[in-house]
C-alpha cells in the first residue's frame, strides 16, 4: 500500500487490509483457472459476500428497512439503503480485486452494482426482495442487458420489444455482449414497450423488465472468447415470445420510463471505473519496481537505467492522479452529485492511463513481461476494456463536449 | 468465559526488513504493521472458546505504541469484545519480562479464566512471554497448543501441545496460561459489519505507572546486525574433486 494514504480514514485502510489479506489468500491462487475458464468467478464472488460479511450487510439493512417499513417509518425505511450504499467500502472491495483479477472484479460489479443495485434502486419492494437480495447477497448470478447487435453506442435504438398480453408483456430481440449472461440467473433487460394503443407515447418507451433463467424463450449464447477480461463470462441474451408477469416491469409503472435509469448505470459504471483502474495501476507498479530490481543486465540492476526509471516514475505519476479520481467520484457519489462529464472524463482519462500503464510495465519486464506468468499482459488485455464498456472513449469525449458547449 | 488475549503490533512478515545504519534497529518508516499471525490464532480459538460457551467476553490487550490502536481494531474487528492499550513508545525499552509483568497486572485488573497468547512473535522470536507470565502469575500453563478443549464446568482445559517428536496432551487447570501454534485453527477474515462495529468497541489505556509496573528490563538490545552474505558457490568437475574439496577445504569429510 501506498506510503501516503489519502483520503482514506482509519478505518477504510482496516478494510482494505482485510480485503487485500482476503484476495491474496482466496483470488490470487485462482488467478490462472479463472483466466482459462476452468473456474467461474461466481463461486469466488459467493465466498466473498459470506466470509467478508457483505451478505450479512445486505440481509441486515433488508430486515431493518422492512422492520421500519411496518412500522410505518418510510424516511428511515429509505435511510436504510441509502445507508447500505456506500462507495468508499465499494471502491475498495473493486480496487483490491483488480489487484489481482480485473476480470473477477468486472463479473462481479456486473451481478451486483449493475444488475443487483438497479432492481435495489428502483424496484418494488417485492422485486427487491426476489430478485435484488440474492444478487445482493451473490447467492444468485445476475446481468445487465441494454447493448444489442444492431444498438451499440447507439443503445437507444434497441429493437427489443415488449408487447403487453393480459398479465404478461411478451418481450421479443436479442442483446449481446451482456457480462454474465451465459451464466446469469437473473437478467435485468431493456426493451421498446409496443403498445396496442399506438396513441399513448409512454408505452414507446423504453423499460427494463427483470427475468429470470427457466422463462421459456429465454435463451443464452456460449461465452465469446475474447482480448481480454477473460475472467468475466460474456455472451448473448435471446427472446423468443418470452412471457414476463407484469409484476417484473422493473418499478412496476407502465407510465415511468427507465431510459434515464439506464443513464443513471452507465453513469455509474463510469464513476466505478476508476477504481478498477486504480486496483490494476498500483499491482503493476508494485510489480515493476520488484523486478527491476531483481533483474540484471549489462552487470547491474535494471532499475538504475533511466529509461527504465522513467517508465516506473510515470506509472507512480499514473497511479496518483487516478487515486485523485477516485475520490473524487467517491466524494460525488457521497454528496450525491450527478454529472455525466466529470464521470465521463474520469473514465476516458483513467481508461486510457491504465492502458498505457500496462504497456509500459510489460516494457519493463521485456520478453518476460509478454508471457503470461509475470501477470502484467493479463493486465494490458484486460484494461483495454475500459476504452470500450460503459461507452467508448469516442461518446465519453461527445458526453464532455456536448454538456461544455450545451447552452 | 473470559478470555484475556495478548496480541502485539508486528512488521508485515512478508516485506524485507532493513536494519537502520546506526544497528540500533530495524526501519520502520513504510513498513506496514499487522497483528503478530499466532497471536490473530490466538484470537480467533478465545473466540471460538466463547462461542462454545455459549458467552462470556474475549478482552485484547497490547502493550505499544498509540499505533498499535490498529491492532486492537483488527482483534476487535474479528469479534473481541473490548480492548486494553498499555503505552509504551520505545520497543527497545522493554523485554519479555516487562511484558510479561505489564500483563500479570492487566490480568489483575480482569481476572479472566484464560490467557491465551501467540507462542512467540515474528519480529522477537523470544518465545518467552507465555512463560514468564504463567510463572509471574503462579499459573499451570500450556504451551505450543494445537488443540484446546474446555470442560464442562470450566475448572481446566486439555490441551495438545506439540512437541519435537509426536503430540503430547495436558489437562491444566484453570486459570491458565495457553500459546497458540501454528495449527490450532484457521483464523477468520475480519468482516466487513465485523471492522464496523469495532469503530463503537471501547479501548481503555494504561500506562506503566497507572499499573504499577516498573518499567525495568533485565535484558537490553545492545546492537543488530545482518547476517554476513553467502559467499558465491563453486561448480566442481568431478566426483573426486568434490570429495577432495569436502575434506581438505571444507574439511567436513575426515
Ligand atoms: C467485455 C465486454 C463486456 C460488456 N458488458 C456489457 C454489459 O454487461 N451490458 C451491456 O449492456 N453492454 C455490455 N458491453 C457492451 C458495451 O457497452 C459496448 O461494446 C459499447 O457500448 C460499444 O458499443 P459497440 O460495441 O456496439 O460499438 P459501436 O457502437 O459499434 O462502435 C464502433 C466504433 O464506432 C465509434 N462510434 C460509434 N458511435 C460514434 C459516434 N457517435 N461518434 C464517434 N464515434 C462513434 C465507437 O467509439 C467505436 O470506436 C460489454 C462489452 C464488452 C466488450
Amino acid at each position: 500500500m501506498a506510503d501516503v494514504t489519502f483520503g482514506w480514514s482509519e478505518q477504510h485502510l482496516m478494510v482494505r487490509q482485510a480485503l487485500r489479506q482476503f484476495m491474496e489468500k482466496e483470488l490470487k491462487p485462482i488467478v490462472w483457472d479463472l483466466e482459462d475458464g476452468k473456474v467461474l468467478p461466481y463461486e469466488f464472488a459467493r465466498k466473498l459476500a459470506n466470509t467478508f460479511g457483505l451478505a450479512e450487510l445486505v440481509r441486515g439493512m433488508w430486515a431493518r428497512r422492512k422492520e421500519k417499513k411496518a412500522a410505518g417509518d418510510r424516511e428511515a425505511a429509505a435511510g436504510e439503503i441509502a445507508a447500505f450504499r456506500d462507495p468508499a467500502m465499494s471502491a475498495l472491495l473493486v480496487i483490491e480485486m483488480c489487484r489481482y483479477s480485473p476480470g473477477a472484479a468486472l463479473a462481479f460489479g456486473a451481478s451486483l452494482g449493475l444488475c443487483g443495485q438497479t432492481i435495489l434502486s428502483k424496484g418494488t419492494d417485492d422485486q427487491i426482495e426476489r430478485f435484488a437480495i440474492p444478487v445482493l447477497t451473490a447467492e444468485k448470478v445476475g446481468c445487465w442487458g441494454l447493448t444489442e447487435p444492431e444498438a451499440g453506442s447507439d443503445a437507444f435504438s434497441m429493437r427489443t420489444t415488449a408487447r403487453l398480453d393480459g398479465d404478461y408483456y411478451i418481450l421479443n430481440g436479442s442483446k449481446t455482449l451482456i457480462t454474465n449472461a451465459p451464466y446469469a440467473d437473473t437478467f435485468v433487460v431493456y426493451a421498446r414497450m409496443k403498445s396496442p394503443t399506438p396513441d399513448n407515447a409512454a408505452r414507446e418507451a423504453i423499460h427494463a423488465f427483470i427475468l429470470e433463467r427457466g422463462m421459456p424463450g429465454l435463451s443464452t449464447g456460449q461465452p465469446f472468447k475474447k482480448m481480454g477480461m477473460h475472467a468475466s463470462p460474456t455472451g448473448e441474451i435471446f427472446l423468443s415470445d418470452v412471457r414476463v408477469p407484469r409484476a417484473n416491469l422493473l418499478g412496476g409503472k407502465e407510465k415511468d420510463p427507465s431510459r434515464d435509469q439506464a443513464v443513471g448505470v452507465l453513469m455509474g459504471e463510469r464513476t466505478a471505473m476508476p477504481s478498477m483502474c486504480l486496483g490494476i495501476v498500483e499491482r503493476l507498479l508494485d510489480e515493476c519496481v520488484r523486478y527491476s530490481k531483481e533483474r540484471k543486465q549489462f552487470g547491474r540492476p535494471i532499475a538504475e537505467f533511466q529509461l527504465v526509471q522513467q517508465k516506473i516514475a510515470n506509472l507512480f505519476v499514473t497511479r496518483e492522479i487516478i487515486e485523485m479520481y477516485v475520490h473524487k467520484m467517491i466524494w460525488m457519489q457521497q454528496n450525491g452529485i450527478k454529472s455525466m462529464k466529470e464521470a465521463s472524463a474520469a473514465k476516458l482519462y483513467c481508461g486510457r492511463a491504465t492502458v498505457e500503464a500496462g504497456l509500459d510495465a510489460v516494457q519493463v519486464f521485456g520478453g518476460a513481461g509478454y508471457i503470461r506468468d509475470a501477470g502484467v499482459e493479463m493486465m494490458v488485455r484486460d484494461a483495454k476494456l475500459f476504452t470500450i464498456g460503459g461507452g467508448t472513449d469516442e461518446i465519453q469525449i461527445g458526453w464532455i463536449a456536448r454538456e461544455l458547449l450545451k447552452d | 468465559m473470559k478470555i484475556l488475549v495478548a496480541v502485539k503490533r508486528v512488521p508485515d512478515t512478508t516485506v524485507k526488513l532493513k536494519l537502520k545504519p546506526d544497528g540500533t534497529g530495524v526501519v520502520t518508516d513504510g513498513v506496514n504493521f499487522e497483528v503478530n499471525p499466532f497471536d490473530v490464532i490466538a484470537v480467533e480459538e478465545a473466540l471460538r472458546l466463547k462461542e462454545k460457551a455459549g458467552g462470556g467476553e474475549v478482552i485484547v490487550a497490547t502493550i505499544g505504541s498509540k499505533d498499535a490502536t490498529q491492532q486492537l481494531r483488527h482483534g476487535l474487528a474479528m469479534g473481541a469484545d473490548r480492548g486494553i492499550l498499555v503505552v509504551n513508545d520505545d520497543d527497545n525499552a522493554i523485554d519479555a519480562d516487562v511484558v510479561a509483568r505489564t500483563l500479570k497486572a492487566v490480568v489483575a485488573k480482569e481476572q479472566p479464566t484464560l490467557v491465551l497468547v501467540g507462542k512467540q512473535s515474528p519480529d522477537g522470536e523470544s518465545n518467552q512471554v507465555p512463560q514468564m507470565l504463567a510463572e509471574h502469575l503462579g499459573w499451570p500453563q500450556a504451551t505450543f497448543a494445537s488443540k484446546v478443549v474446555v470442560a464442562a464446568d470450566k475448572a481446566s482445559a486439555e490441551v495438545t501441545r506439540e512437541a519435537d517428536g509426536g503430540l503430547e496432551t495436558l489437562s491444566v487447570r484453570l486459570p491458565a496460561v495457553i500459546s497458540a501454534d501454528l495449527r490450532l485453527n484457521e483464523p477468520r477474515y475480519a468482516s466487513l459489519p465485523g471492522i464496523m462495529k469495532a469503530k463503537a468497541k471501547k479501548i481503555d489505556e494504561f500506562t506503566f505507572e497507572s499499573l504499577g509496573v516498573a518499567k525495568a528490563p533485565k535484558v537490553t538490545a545492545v546492537g543488530f546486525f545482518a547476517p554476513p552474505e553467502r559467499k558465491a558457490g563453486a561448480v566442481v568437475a568431478s566426483v573426486e574433486e568434490l570429495v577432495n574439496k569436502l575434506k581438505n577445504e571444507a574439511k567436513v569429510l575426515g
